[in-house]
C-alpha cells in the first residue's frame, strides 16, 4: 500500500502524520494539515473570551459548545470521509429523525425493550446506507442527487410510517437506566454522555484513517477514483462502506437524542446537513475531495459549535446571530486556508 | 342529487287545481321541473362543501381531518356532501392553495372553506368563487377583515397575538416576573405574533419578557435549543418562565432548564403539545400548554358553512375564534382522553 501510485495529495497528507522520520519542530507542527484548523479555532475563542465571558469555559459554559460539537461530530466524521473520497450524504438529514423515530415508536409506542427499540434505529441507518451505497456505486449519479433522493425518501416514509401507526409526528420515549446511562444521561448534570462516544470515535477514526492502509484508500479515491481502482482499491465496497457509515452514524445521533430528550419528531435533523458540511470545510476537508484530516474535522466541529453557542455568552443583540455566525465562519475558513497553502507550498531548506 | 326523486317534485302537481284535464299538463311540467331541478341541485338544495387544507401526514391536519370527518355526517344527513382539498406540498403554497380553490369551483361546489395563508396569491381566487355565488369561510388562516374584504361569511380559526397574550397573562397570573419566549423561527409572522402576544400579555400583568431568536442553524437541532435556553438562563438569574414557539422546542427548552438546575424556578410553557408535553404538564414539569384547538376549527366551519348555505342560518359570531385554549394541571386529564380519540 506504501507504493507511490497514489495521487499527490496524498502524500502530503500523510508524510507528516505518518512518517517517523519527520523530526518535531514548532515550524512543523504549524504546517500539518490541522493546523490551519486549530488556529481558525483558537481565533474564534479569543473572540467570545474578549466579547463573551469566562462562564464560556467553566464547564457548564463549555458543556454548551461540547454537547452541540459532539452530536455534530458524530455525524461530521464520516460526511469529512465521504467527501476526501469525493462523495456526499445528505441523507442524514433524515436518517437523524428516522434513527429517533424508529426508537421511539418501538420502545415508546409499542413499549419493546429499548435494546430492539435500538438495534432496529441502527439496522434502518445500515439499510439505508447499504441503498446509498449500491445506488452511487452501481448508477454512477452523482451522489448528491442520489442522496438527495433517499433524503425526501426516508422522510416521507417515516412521517406516513408515524402517522400510520401512530396517529401523530411527535412520539414520546422513557428509556430504562441503562440505556439511559449508555446513551441519554447528564454526567455532572450537564455533559451529555454522548461527548464520550464521540471522543472514542475520534480516536478510532484518527487510528483507522491516518495510521492504516484504508485511509490511504479513502484519500487515493478522492484523488483520483480511477487510478486509485487500478492501484487495486477496491473503490466500490469502500464507497458503500462509507455511506453506511455515515446513516448509521446519524441514526445513532438520532437515537440517543430520543432517549435523552424522552422524544422524538419527525421534522428535525435538517440542519445537519448543513451544519456538518460546513463543519467539515473549516476543519480543512477540500469540496473537491482528496485532502483533509480527521483532527481537522474534529476542531472544525468544535469551531462551528463555540461560534454557533457562543453568542449566547455575549452581549450583543440576539438578532444578530446569524451574522456573527457567517463572519466567524468566514474567517476561520480563511485562517485554515491560509496555513494549508502555506503547508503545502513548503519546502525545508536544504541541510 | 341522490335525493332528487319525483316524489320531491310533484309537490307543486299536488297543491295544483284538482281539475283532471289539467292533471297531464301539470304533470308534464312537474316533470320538466324534475329535470331542471335535478341538474341543478347540487347548487340549489344540499350543501356540496369542500375543504382546502394542509398534508394529512402532520399532526395539525390530521386533528383538523378528524373535524372534517366528523361534520360529514351532519351535512350529509341533510343530503349534503364534503370533501377534503389537501396540498401535496408546503413548497408554493399560496399558489397551490388557489389552484386548488380553482379545482373547487370547477367542480361545482357550493361552498368552500379554505385557510388564508397567503393572502397575495389567494385572494383572487377566493374572490372568483363568492363571484360565482360559492359560499366561503376562511379558517384557521385569516382574520374576520380579510373575510369581510374578500366577501366571505365568517373567520374561524385562531389569532397568534391574542394567543401569546393569553400565555403571557397566564404567566403573569402564576406570579412569573421576567418570560423568554424562544423563537426558533425568527421573521416568520406567525412565531413573531406569538411572542409579541406573551411579551404583551405578560407586561399587562405586571412582569417584563423578552424574545431569544434563534439562528437557523439550530432548528431542529434540540442540543442547539436546549443549550441556548441553558445558557441564557445562565446569563440572566432573573428568567423566572420559558415559552416555545412549538411542541418540540418545548422538550428541548425542559432539558436546558434541567440543565440550569432550575427546575424550581423557572416555569415553561408552549404553543402546542405533543405527548412529551401532556406528560411534563401531567407531572407538574410544565406549567401549560396553549392550544389552538384545530378539531374545532375544521368541524365549525364546515358545520356552519353547511347551515348557511342548506337552512339560511347566519351566527352573529365573528370571528370564531377556537382558541386560545390552555391546557394545564386542572384539565390535563380530559385532554388526554381528548388525544387518544385523535381529536387534540
Amino acid at each position: 500500500m506504501n507504493s507511490k501510485t497514489a495521487s499527490q495529495p496524498i502524500a502530503m497528507v500523510q508524510t507528516p502524520i505518518t512518517s517517523p522520520a519527520a523530526s518535531f519542530s514548532v515550524g512543523g507542527l504549524f504546517r500539518r494539515p490541522e493546523a490551519g484548523a486549530f488556529l481558525g479555532l483558537f481565533g474564534v475563542f479569543v473572540f467570545f473570551l474578549v466579547f463573551g465571558s469566562l462562564e464560556f469555559l467553566k464547564p457548564a459554559g463549555a458543556a454548551s459548545w461540547l454537547n452541540v460539537a459532539a452530536n455534530l461530530g458524530i455525524v461530521a466524521f464520516p460526511i469529512g470521509l465521504l467527501m476526501i473520497a469525493g462523495e456526499l450524504d445528505i441523507s442524514i438529514g433524515s436518517m437523524i429523525p428516522a434513527g429517533s423515530m424508529t426508537v421511539a415508536i418501538i420502545s415508546g409506542y409499542y413499549g419493546l425493550p429499548i435494546w430492539i427499540g435500538i438495534a432496529a434505529s441502527l439496522g434502518l441507518g445500515v439499510f439505508v446506507g447499504l441503498v446509498n451505497g449500491f445506488l452511487v456505486v452501481r448508477t454512477n449519479v452523482p451522489s448528491l442527487i442520489v442522496t438527495l433522493g433517499t433524503l425526501f425518501a426516508v422522510a416521507g416514509l417515516v412521517l406516513g410510517l408515524s402517522v400510520l401507526l401512530t396517529g401523530t409526528t411527535s412520539v414520546a420515549l422513557k428509556a430504562p437506566e441503562l440505556a439511559k446511562f449508555f446513551f441519554g444521561q447528564f454526567v455532572a448534570n450537564t455533559f451529555q454522555v454522548i461527548i464520550f462516544w464521540w471522543l472514542a470515535l475520534t480516536a478510532l477514526y484518527i487510528y483507522v484513517i491516518h495510521y492504516s492502509p484504508y485511509g490511504n484508500w479513502i484519500f487515493a479515491m478522492g484523488g483520483d477514483r480511477v487510478s486509485a481502482r487500478n492501484a487495486g482499491i477496491p473503490t466500490a465496497k469502500l464507497t458503500i462502506a462509507l455511506f453506511v457509515l455515515s446513516s448509521t452514524s446519524a441514526a445513532f445521533v438520532g437515537m440517543c437524542q430520543a432517549i435523552l430528550f424522552n422524544s422524538a419528531q419527525v421534522s428535525a435533523g435538517m440542519s445537519f446537513i448543513f451544519n456538518s458540511i460546513i463543519s467539515v470545510v473549516v476543519g480543512g476537508v477540500l469540496l473537491t475531495g482528496g485532502f483533509g484530516s480527521i483532527v481537522g474535522i474534529f476542531f472544525g466541529t468544535i469551531t462551528f459549535a463555540v461560534v454557533n453557542q457562543g453568542i449566547y455568552f455575549t452581549s450583543f443583540d440576539r438578532n444578530w446571530s446569524s451574522l456573527i455566525i457567517g463572519v466567524m465562519l468566514l474567517l476561520a475558513v480563511l485562517m485554515n486556508n491560509t496555513f494549508r497553502s502555506m503547508a503545502l507550498s513548503y519546502s525545508p531548506k536544504k541541510k | 342529487m341522490e335525493n332528487c326523486s319525483f316524489f320531491e317534485a310533484r309537490h307543486p302537481a299536488e297543491t295544483g287545481e284538482e281539475n283532471p284535464m289539467t292533471l297531464l299538463t301539470t304533470m308534464t311540467k312537474a316533470l320538466a321541473t324534475t329535470v331542471a331541478i335535478c341538474l341543478t341541485a347540487g347548487a340549489v338544495f344540499a350543501a356540496d362543501i369542500a375543504v382546502v387544507g394542509g398534508k394529512t401526514d402532520d399532526a395539525f391536519w390530521t386533528k383538523i381531518k378528524k373535524g372534517v370527518d366528523d361534520s360529514r355526517f351532519v351535512v350529509e344527513a341533510n343530503g349534503g356532501e364534503v370533501s377534503y382539498l389537501q396540498l401535496q406540498t408546503y413548497d408554493n403554497l399560496g399558489p397551490d392553495a388557489a389552484g386548488l380553490i380553482r379545482t373547487a369551483i370547477s367542480q361545482g361546489v357550493t361552498g368552500i372553506v379554505i385557510p388564508n395563508w397567503v393572502p397575495e396569491a389567494e385572494d383572487e381566487a377566493i374572490k372568483a368563487a363568492v363571484d360565482a355565488g360559492i359560499k366561503v369561510i376562511l379558517m384557521n388562516a385569516g382574520s374576520l377583515e380579510k373575510a369581510k374584504e374578500l366577501g366571505a361569511i365568517n373567520y374561524v380559526g385562531s389569532d397568534e397575538y391574542l394567543a401569546g397574550v393569553a400565555g403571557g397573562e397566564y404567566f403573569g397570573k402564576g406570579g412569573q416576573k421576567n418570560v423568554l419566549c424562544v423563537n426558533t423561527l425568527p421573521g416568520s409572522a406567525n412565531q413573531e405574533a406569538r411572542c409579541k402576544g406573551v411579551i404583551d400579555g405578560v407586561t399587562k400583568a405586571g412582569g417584563a419578557g423578552k424574545q431569544l431568536p434563534l439562528p437557523a442553524t439550530s432548528f431542529g437541532d434540540p442540543t442547539a435549543i436546549a443549550e441556548a435556553v441553558k445558557a441564557t438562563l445562565t446569563q440572566d438569574g432573573t428568567i423566572d418562565g420559558v415559552i416555545t414557539i412549538g411542541a418540540g422546542d418545548a422538550d428541548a427548552a425542559a432539558s436546558g432548564i434541567q440543565q440550569a438546575g432550575k427546575v424550581e424556578n423557572v416555569k415553561l410553557g408552549s404553543f402546542d403539545f405533543n405527548e412529551a408535553a401532556l406528560d411534563r404538564i401531567k407531572n407538574s414539569a410544565q406549567l401549560f400548554a396553549i392550544d389552538q384547538q384545530p378539531y374545532l376549527q375544521s368541524l365549525l366551519s364546515v358545520t356552519l358553512l353547511a347551515s348557511h348555505i342548506d337552512f339560511g342560518t347566519d351566527l352573529p359570531v365573528k370571528p370564531v375564534l377556537t382558541g386560545p385554549g390552555i391546557v394545564d394541571a386542572s384539565n390535563i386529564d380530559s385532554t388526554l382522553s381528548g388525544v387518544s380519540k385523535g381529536a387534540r
